[in-house]
């Protein structure tokens, strides 16, 4: 029956242009909240909490269709002629590895706005923000355009830049302006390769094109060299964004100033965009795995990759411990979590890559809980401050027994979604390193420690112990619905994905093959 | 027939987890915050284990079935139901005593409020987790499960979670045994990919040749198997959280720090014997962690004041000889070829164990209820309050000193006549016999120290000793369940045969089968069974005299200049404690605060270099562009004058 309903579902839905309604709905949405809510805060809020539920659901039913007939290809695809002249199309369909990020885009983005029920100052203007956000991203996700791609990551840098300047911590300024700019010239760099990428392109395909897929088809011809700055180019923009060390630290100013709704979208989606052009973009370009000689010195880019993964995990945990801003301390777990997203692409196997994906989801859902937890503190202790804090789980249990789950949801605890990715990773890094190099994977498993210390220390100095006399307590209160009510459904994905990994893992594998990866097997 | 429904087994305390957990304290006020959900849920799937447990050490047969949990690129990932004879007797001791436990626990926990509901809550999820890793068809499944165990001993250690050190015992827990955890991890890896991604009990048994990797590659990995092992069961180098451990409630002590999950290490050493006789290196180090570690547990216990401290060594120290019965056993089969008595011993001294040691824990959890302290200085005489609980725990003595025909008597003397019969072919195992026997010497003198400071002499704390009372029925029924368990498991377990029933495959085809009885006459034939029972005999003969009839003042051994340094060696425990911290506090949060200076200064600080080159730029520039003709025009000058002197010097155009 189930299987049925698919069927018809993506019958149905391949007769509208779905993912162009998906982008529309939250841009209508954004325009709606903006206009309509103009001296009425709570239509602001319900227009906004409507638009994204109808998103959600639209990509719930793509989802569902997706499971019942896709076989890893494109999907609702959509390609019209924008720039004739210059090769400019409208193109946009949906795979196993956007599938997967267009959901959690619409679910993150509807839960955040959920949780911000209380948001008083400037209401429409940071709905419409959140919304406008989501057309962006769900833009990145599903264009098959080098151009429309672009465009679409230039909007997201908006949205997200006044949501830190606007509704940021006392020091927005300064971390919107970093966050503003770093990312912005990295996406200069990486327009600087889209752009260079056109052109040789050409040289070999006759005409122009921005088409990814017409492009990546001549890339094995190009010229190496060319090709190295270029893949350098689009690398470069994409580390930046997920953060690989060294190019990470806006990430934690940014996190620290941001409103809780913007570090959850920031952490849950944004930093995806990064993995997700490498995969998509910089991997079916370039011969990852292949060592050749480059202006007299010999570069394999797969151990770059590697390198730059496992050196962003221990490096980001090692950091985290040092940290005494809870969120702080959150943000610098996201580098380190999403250096296991570069470590299993870098293995260059289905194993590999898939639990990359993998991770990128499951990351996206934990991360999301674990800011609006600190997002919590801030508002009901009144402090994030670590040391400061102490013995809360008497004043707030609800949070506390939020944060313990998140905590041990994140330092990849069995049952829950972060460990199977987790261990796929080391076990298709292992793999990789076969049996001469074999002994290097125990730096990357050193992170499983580090990981768990944190964590496990965060609580026992914030909710564990006896209360805090540092700080008022007398009035701290416990969550609200509108914050537990997005947290559970965060939860109850968590343990789904950790019990039966093949639901969201049979969506990515048969992806892989589609990709035509060099160098995968 | 009954092993087709042992998937329900850990389903039953789960859901009481859900409804415990999950459903608000008002539902539970006047129910003991659901203790009888607890117990029923974990009665149930008590009975259906027995059954399972029955049925299948009856008929001999292997029950497995699983399932696809998920596939990618030749990896399989298999959930599933394995139950063989081992699994029997595992569900058997986890499932009976839980339930016990559980029981128990409705006096012990009584006046804890609301915090009843959380308790029994992860009991029952503590509980399912349990049996789901005893049924565990492949070594993933189990490592899921290993670690969930882990988190409800966290959750428990940490059951007082306002008081700050059992807040930081739970993390201590948690963290040290992830150590071993990384070790399992790599070692399951290593398994995954040598054995073509499949990681199944069934497959991996049956095909141990068929590893690709080579002979090292697959020593190291059932040595990092054992590295997991050494972390859950407390072994030496890994061991200090134990004792730190006894923070949580007592009965999570009985339950799961001496009787279920602590064993669970063990559980996975004589799991893993097809592949490990494979590879005698690793046998090996596991006899040589669990012999030193047996003895060297032990003396910890010596001078110890805290009645569940003392308890706690001693469960790392037990710990240690079923890991060097394991270890001696299958060396001696890999260099010899015959199957011998030593893993059977281990793994009923793992029976013994779990029931005299729970019985020890909840007695000594009745004595901690009547008089509210764990110090033992400040018990004695107890005897007259506390009759039953006095007679229990004695029984649990005698049995865990090793004094025939009580059940410890007859696994530790096996389990030391293996190691005994190994030293043939290695002479290191002659030590290894030594350390069991100084051990066995120890833990007689200290687990009778223990009784005769608690309950026999003069009340040293009056107060106390006035208010003082014996345990409610629903206590002290359980503790004569177990005693009569720890008095009798032993001799049955031999008289119904478990020679030839826990036994490794390997062992079966060429082992000569004896009657328990033949068993029992050859044992008490050979003249080191002997010098076991004169050992343990002295043992509690020294404790007698010291602490019983005050013969030998024990102040004078203490006092003496040797003996106060020793003793706060002891109490230092090594100096573990204070190197666990070291390490953690000045290594690893050392490097991490070196990390974030670095981040903040240099990394970040090339980032603001930068920032600040193009303001500077930007600053510069702005005066050039301030908006007057004539800058601009002598610019231009400048500028074609350079290009025309450049032009002349290099390029040659004139």
């Amino acid at each position: 029956m189930l299987d049925n309903l698919a069927t018809t579902l993506a019958d149905t839905l391949e007769g509208i242009p779905v993912l162009s309604l998906l982008i529309i709905i939250p841009l209508i949405g954004a325009l709606a909240a903006f206009f309509l809510g103009k001296n009425n805060a709570k239509l602001a809020k319900t227009i906004a909490l409507a638009f994204s539920f109808v998103a959600l659901v639209l990509s719930v039913f793509v989802l569902i269709a997706y499971y019942g007939s896709g076989n890893g290809g494109f999907m609702f695809s959509e390609n019209y002629v924008w720039v004739e002249q210059l090769g400019i199309n409208y193109n946009l369909a949906i795979d196993g590895l956007s599938l997967p990020m267009v959901f959690l885009s619409t679910l993150l983005v509807f839960l955040a706005i959920l949780f911000s029920w209380d948001v008083s100052e400037k209401t429409r203007t940071y709905m419409s923000l959140m919304l406008l956000l989501e057309v962006g991203v769900i833009g990145v996700f599903t264009s098959l355009d080098y151009f429309l791609f672009y465009i679409f990551w230039e909007i997201v840098l908006i949205p997200m830049f006044f949501l830190i300047s606007i509704w940021g911590g006392p020091n927005k300024s300064y971390a919107s302006i970093k966050f503003l700019i770093y990312t912005h010239v990295a996406s200069l760099v990486m327009l600087l390769g889209i752009f260079a990428l056109y052109f040789t392109a050409a040289g070999e395909l006759g005409y122009y094109t921005f088409d990814m897929a017409q492009i990546a088809s001549v890339s094995g011809a190009l010229e190496m060299g060319m090709k190295t700055l270029i893949f350098a180019a689009l690398f470069f923009g994409f580390i930046v964004k997920m953060p690989m060390v060294p190019f990470h630290t806006w990430l934690p100013d940014a996190h620290v100033q941001a409103p809780t709704a913007g570090s959850v979208l920031l952490a849950g989606i944004l930093l995806k965009m990064g993995a997700y052009g490498i995969i998509r973009i910089c991997l079916p370009i370039f011969p990852v795995d292949v060592s050749y000689e480059f202006f007299g010195v010999v570069i394999n880019w797969q151990m770059i990759l590697a390198a730059i993964g496992v050196v962003s995990m221990v490096y980001g945990a090692f950091a985290c411990l040092a940290q005494t801003d809870l969120k702080k301390m959150v943000a610098y777990s996201s580098i380190s979590h999403m250096g296991i997203v570069m470590l299993g692409i870098a293995t260059l196997t289905e194993l590999g890559i898939a639990a990359a994906v993998f991770q990128m989801f499951a990351h996206g859902i934990i991360a999301a809980v674990l800011f609006m937890v600190c997002g919590m503190f801030q508002h009901k202790a009144g402090t994030r401050e670590i040391p400061l804090l102490g013995g809360l789980v008497t004043k707030m249990p609800i949070v506390s027994v939020i944060m313990m789950f998140s905590f041990m949801a994140s330092l990849g605890l069995p049952g829950l979604a972060g460990f199977v990715a987790e261990f796929s990773v080391f076990t298709a890094t292992y793999d990789w390193l076969g049996t001469n190099y074999w002994y290097w994977i125990i730096i990357p498993l050193m992170t499983v420690a580090l990981t768990a210390a944190y964590y496990l220390w965060a609580m026992q100095r914030t909710i564990f112990g006896e209360l805090t006399t540092k700080i008022r307590t007398d009035n701290i209160r416990d969550a609200h619905w509108f914050e537990v009510a997005p947290i559970v459904v965060l939860l109850l994905l968590i343990v789904l994905l950790g019990v039966w990994p093949s639901a969201l893992m049979d969506i990515i594998t048969p992806t892989l093959p589609f990709l035509s990866i060099p160098g995968v097997i | 027939m009954f092993a087709e429904y042992a998937w329900l087994i850990p389903i039953f305390p789960l859901i009481a987890f859900v409804i415990v957990g999950f459903l608000g304290n008002k539902l539970f006020k006047k129910a003991e915050g659901g203790a009888p959900i607890a117990i029923i849920m974990a009665a149930i799937s008590c009975v259906l284990s027995l059954l399972v447990a029955y049925e299948t050490l009856t008929t001999g047969e292997v029950y497995k079935a699983s399932l696809e949990w998920m596939v990618v690129d030749g990896f399989t990932f298999n959930m599933g139901i394995y139950i063989d004879n081992l699994t029997a007797l595992m569900l058997i001791v986890v499932s009976f005593i839980a339930t016990l436990v559980v029981i128990y626990s409705v006096g012990y926990m009584h006046s804890e409020g609301e915090k009843k509901r959380r308790y029994y809550a992860i009991i029952s999820l503590f509980i399912g987790v349990m049996l789901g890793l005893v049924l565990a068809s492949n070594y993933l499944q189990m490592f899921i499960f290993w670690e969930l165990v882990g988190l409800c001993s966290y959750l428990l250690i940490g059951f007082w979670n306002t008081k700050p050190s059992a807040a930081s015992a739970a993390k201590k827990a948690f963290l040290v045994t992830r150590i071993g955890d990384i070790m399992l991890m790599l070692g399951l890896i290593i398994f995954f990919v040598g054995f073509k991604g499949n990681l199944d009990f069934d497959y991996i048994f049956n095909n141990v040749d068929l590893f690709t990797g080579g002979d090292s590659l697959l020593t190291l990995g059932t040595f990092l198997i054992f590295g997991g092992a050494i972390g859950k069961s407390a072994q030496f180098p890994l061991h200090d959280w134990l004792p730190d451990a006894m923070e949580g409630p007592t009965t999570v002590s009985a339950l799961i720090h001496a009787a279920t999950m602590v064993k669970a290490g063990v559980y996975l050493v004589a799991r893993s014997y097809p592949v490990l006789i494979e590879t005698p290196d690793t046998l090996i180090i596991i006899a040589a962690v669990g012999g030193f570690t047996a003895l060297f547990a032990a003396t910890m216990a010596l001078n110890n004041t805290n009645i569940k401290r003392v308890l706690a060594y001693s469960t790392i120290s037990q710990l240690g000889y079923m890991f060097l019965a394991l270890g001696a056993s299958g060396y001696l089969f890999a260099v010899s070829g015959d199957p011998n008595v030593g893993y059977m011993a281990g793994m009923s001294h793992l029976m013994n164990h779990a029931f005299f040691k729970a019985l020890l824990f909840l007695s000594a959890g009745a004595v901690i209820h009547a008089v509210h302290t764990e110090d033992m200085m400040r018990m004695g005489g107890l005897s007259k309050k506390l009759k039953i609980t006095s007679a229990v725990m004695l029984l649990g003595c005698i049995s865990i000193a090793g004094i025939p025909p009580f059940s410890g008597f007859w696994s530790k003397d096996e389990i030391l006549a293996t190691v005994f019969e190994t030293g043939a072919y290695n002479t290191g195992f002659y030590l290894l016999y030594a350390f069991g026997i100084i051990a066995a010497f120890i833990t007689a003198f200290y687990m009778f120290r223990l009784w005769f400071l608690t309950f026999s002499g003069k009340p040293r704390d009056q107060e106390i000793y006035d208010h003082a009372h014996e345990a409610p029925k629903v206590m002290w029924i359980p503790l004569v369940i177990l005693a009569v368990l720890a008095v009798g498991s032993g001799l049955a377990g031999i008289l119904l045969g478990m020679e030839g029933t826990i036994e490794p495959v390997a062992y079966l085809s060429t082992m000569h089968i004896a009657s328990g009885i033949d068993m029992i006459v050859d044992m008490f034939q050979h003249p080191l069974t002997y010098v076991s029972i004169i050992v343990a005999v002295l043992g509690i003969a020294v404790a007698y005299l010291m602490y019983y009839s005050k013969t030998i003042d024990p102040a004078r051994i203490s006092e003496s200049k040797v003996g106060k340094k020793l003793g706060n060696v002891l109490l230092a425990r090594y100096g573990f404690t204070a190197g666990y911290d070291l390490f953690g506090i000045k290594v690893i949060y050392g490097i991490s605060k070196a990390v974030d200076w670095f981040d903040r200064n240099i990394i970040d600080g090339v980032v603001k270099l930068i920032s600040l080159i193009c303001t500077l730029v930007g600053k510069l520039l702005r005066f050039v562009q301030n908006g007057l003709v004539q800058t601009y025009a002598s610019i231009v000058v400048v500028g074609v004058s350079l290009v025309v002197i450049l032009l002349l010097a290099f390029g040659g155009m004139f």
